[in-house]
């Protein structure tokens, strides 16, 4: 597209500079740079916490100049911005012109412009078209001849759609950019935390800012399984109902890498935690004392003997494979207090740090699921954007470019000659070898 | 065993490396076919150690979930593949530079270029058994999915086509600063750096792009800024400039060379740094 233009002369100064590739490359640089930054400045963190790092004056400066939200900052859209006008300038100069190239087959008149790449004179009474046609055909696939006054073309092109396969590749990166404008703006995107055995009929889709379903989703069961205890999980499962108007009207099973659809929108697998739903029952020992307590969820309870007081602050399910447990912590009247995890199934499992000693009774727990949730209409051109970027390349880099003419005349004599004109623009060592190959075919029962 | 068979590997490669040294400085044939030999023993055995710790890796995963079903196993057989960690993550590296050495440089892989390429090979496969976990340890549930092979496959093949427009760059560099009838031409190194970073560039966008629809099947969301999604960008928008500036009037050679190696600094962080120094959803280091 670059050796086209150059011949050009630009209408403008403004259509010259947007249609020029020096400054795609400087936008490509400068993205290049900006992108980096986001990945060094930690992103969407509260203000305070840029103070606490970077200091008063680097932690406003960075605040304020908004590297902290640097993909949705000016820094960022602006060049992206003007890269997609530049791209678009590009492909309303070029993609006509190209792709009416592409459709006009090569001729005789512009065949016998190539440039002259070596002459064949066959013997007398010798003709030389079934050779000419056996060889052509099985070096380039079809051709086609012409006769003119006087003598015979023959031509064959490759590669003629090459120059159509930059502005695939460039289309093709203006509908993902079009398909991410569409998401941002017709897309839905939030959570949904809903507890097992509960039913939902909102999701969140901001802090604090709530979406009505049309319909309603009940968790039936969450699951974590693990590859062995204490090992890696191996699955995490959550079996949904989807109500409507009361009834029950479908049911699916959603993991991670296998999302679920309903009512237009998709759910996705994104973290799970579990919660106690009512009171955990511990049993204390301290010394030859034994006492079972009740303790509620997250409040303070004074133990027996007047020692400390305990705090369950979380509760596992499934902890790392083992069965339900409890993460108490325990404060000795003075000193630091301490955390620890209880097993019900496993008292033995863990350290505890005394004087007391805490075995699990028994802990009434359920567990949530969270889900991402969300609608994109911008996906498909997105995925539109993939598939044509293939074919674009493909076109662009890895197709061959040769046109070939072979022109027969009878020499006054009344023996044939024949004269190969080709060129490519590129891939020199390829055609340097097939012409090589051609000439050598065709002189093939020539007096040499 | 298969650690082992990787070892000797190890040492073809290097073996290549001094074989391919030796004949640049004697110009000497022999050596050079010699090495070429050596080169495919060395990309044979590791192609076989692969397909082996892919085979022990199913089997493992069999025993986790017995099935029968022949689709099943299938499908266990194409997400085990063994490309879920770093130490498989590094031997699959040092698998591609040779493989797509002989590929993009074809008879050229030779001389300093080929035991350029050789001797990365020997020092992944070194970092891989000296440095690092090898043990085959069962997939998490995000990476079980059928894009896991596609995307580290283009990934990886896409680092490697860079890795080679490196190495290429830095002979171009060298050669133009002190020109050596032994390095190749200059037009060659040329012509190969935009080989290869065109091959590199066509996979990296399938890296991403495959990336980018796994994402939005497992997450929701087929962008997320993860700072291993947005170095790989930034290595993209690298080589998107290079390929651009390549059509710019007094951009030829050295500058190309020069944003050959800053692409491949982009790529060696896309790999090592995000995962060492940045945390992300690609934190499968541990």
């Amino acid at each position: 597209m670059s050796a086209t233009r150059i011949h050009l002369k630009p209408k403008s100064w403004l259509w010259g500079t947007l249609t020029s590739i020096r400054l795609t490359v400087f936008l490509l640089l400068i993205l290049a740079a900006v992108a980096v930054i986001g990945t060094v400045v930690p992103q969407n963190q509260p203000p305070t916490q840029y103070f606490s790092r970077f200091g008063e004056v680097w932690g406003e400066l960075l605040w304020r100049g908004g590297f902290t939200r640097v993909y949705f900052s000016p820094w960022f859209l602006g060049p992206i911005s003007l890269l997609a006008v530049n791209i678009l300038a590009c492909v309303v100069h070029g993609l006509p012109q190209a792709v009416k190239r592409a459709l006009q087959p090569l001729t005789a008149e512009t065949g016998l412009t190539l440039p002259e790449r070596g002459q064949i004179t066959w013997a007398s009474g010798v003709d030389p078209h079934p050779l000419v046609s056996a060889t052509l055909s099985r070096e380039l696939g079809r051709y086609r001849s012409e006769t003119l006054p006087g003598r015979e073309i023959y031509l064959l092109e490759r590669g003629r759609f090459r120059p159509v396969g930059p502005y695939l590749i460039h289309v093709a990166l203006l509908l993902i950019l079009a398909g991410a404008l569409i998401g941002k703006f017709w897309g839905v995107d939030g959570q949904l935390s809903i507890d097992q055995g509960e039913v939902a009929g909102a999701f969140q889709v901001g802090p604090r800012v709530e979406q009505p379903l049309n319909f309603q989703v009940r968790l039936d069961k969450f699951q974590v399984f693990y590859y062995e205890p204490g090992g890696s999980p191996k699955e995490f499962r959550s079996d949904l109902t989807f109500i409507k108007d009361g009834r029950e009207v479908s049911r699916a099973t959603c993991r991670v890498n296998e999302p679920v659809s309903f009512g237009g929108l998709t759910f996705y697998q994104s973290s799970y935690g579990s919660q106690a739903t009512g009171p955990i029952r511990l049993k204390v020992q301290l010394g030859d004392l034994t006492q079972s307590i009740e303790a509620p969820f997250r409040r303070v309870v004074e133990l027996p003997g007047g020692r400390g007081q305990v705090i369950p602050m979380k509760v596992d399910g499934d902890f790392q494979g083992y069965g339900p447990a409890v993460l108490l912590a325990f404060s000795p009247g003075s000193g630091h207090p301490e955390v620890f995890w209880i097993l019900k199934d496993h008292p033995e499992l863990g350290e505890q740090p005394g004087p007391y000693r805490f075995t699990v009774e028994s802990i009434t727990l359920g567990y949530y699921s969270v889900f991402q949730v969300k609608h994109d209409p911008g996906v498909g051109w997105v995925y539109a954007g993939f598939l044509l970027f293939l074919p674009g390349l493909y076109l662009a880099f890895f197709r061959p470019v040769e046109r070939w003419a072979l022109v027969l005349a009878k020499t006054p004599q009344g023996t044939w000659q024949g004269r190969l004109l080709g060129a490519s623009p590129r891939y020199r060592e390829e055609f340097a070898a097939r012409q090589e190959r051609l000439l050598m075919e065709l002189k093939r029962g020539t007096p040499s | 065993m298969i650690s082992q068979i990787l070892g000797i590997v190890m040492l073809v490669y290097l073996l290549v490396g001094i074989l391919f040294l030796m004949a640049e400085l004697w110009s000497s044939d022999r050596l050079e076919n010699g090495g070429r030999i050596m080169l495919w023993l060395g990309l044979g055995i590791q192609t076989g150690a692969l397909l082996g710790r892919w085979w022990e890796s199913y089997h493992l995963a069999l025993g986790h979930s017995p099935t029968a079903a022949l689709a099943e196993k299938l499908q266990l057989i194409i997400i085990q593949v063994p490309l879920s960690n770093f130490y498989e993550s590094l031997i699959f590296f040092a698998w591609c530079l040779p493989a797509l050495g002989l590929l993009a440089f074809r008879r050229h892989l030779k001389g300093y270029l080929g035991a350029l390429v050789a001797l990365l090979s020997t020092l992944l496969l070194a970092y891989a058994s000296f440095g690092v976990d090898s043990r085959i340890r069962p997939l998490m549930p995000a990476l079980k999915s059928n894009w896991l092979l596609i995307h580290v496959v283009t990934a990886f093949l896409g680092y490697a086509a860079f890795a080679l427009a490196f190495g290429t760059a830095i002979l171009y560099l060298l050669q133009e600063r002190r020109p050596r009838p032994s390095l190749p031409p200059l037009p060659l190194l040329d012509s190969l750096i935009y080989r290869t970073t065109v091959l590199g560039f066509l996979l990296l966008t399938l890296g991403i792009a495959t990336g980018a629809v796994w994402a939005e099947t497992a997450w929701g969301r087929y962008w997320s800024w993860d700072p291993k999604e947005t170095w790989s960008l930034i290595t993209w928008f690298i080589y998107a400039a290079l390929l651009h500036a390549r059509h710019l009037k007094g951009w030829h050679g050295r500058r190309i060379a020069w944003l050959a190696v800053l692409g491949f600094m982009a790529v060696l962080f896309t790999y090592f740094g995000v995962s060492f120094l940045l945390t992300g959803l690609h934190s499968y280091l541990t």
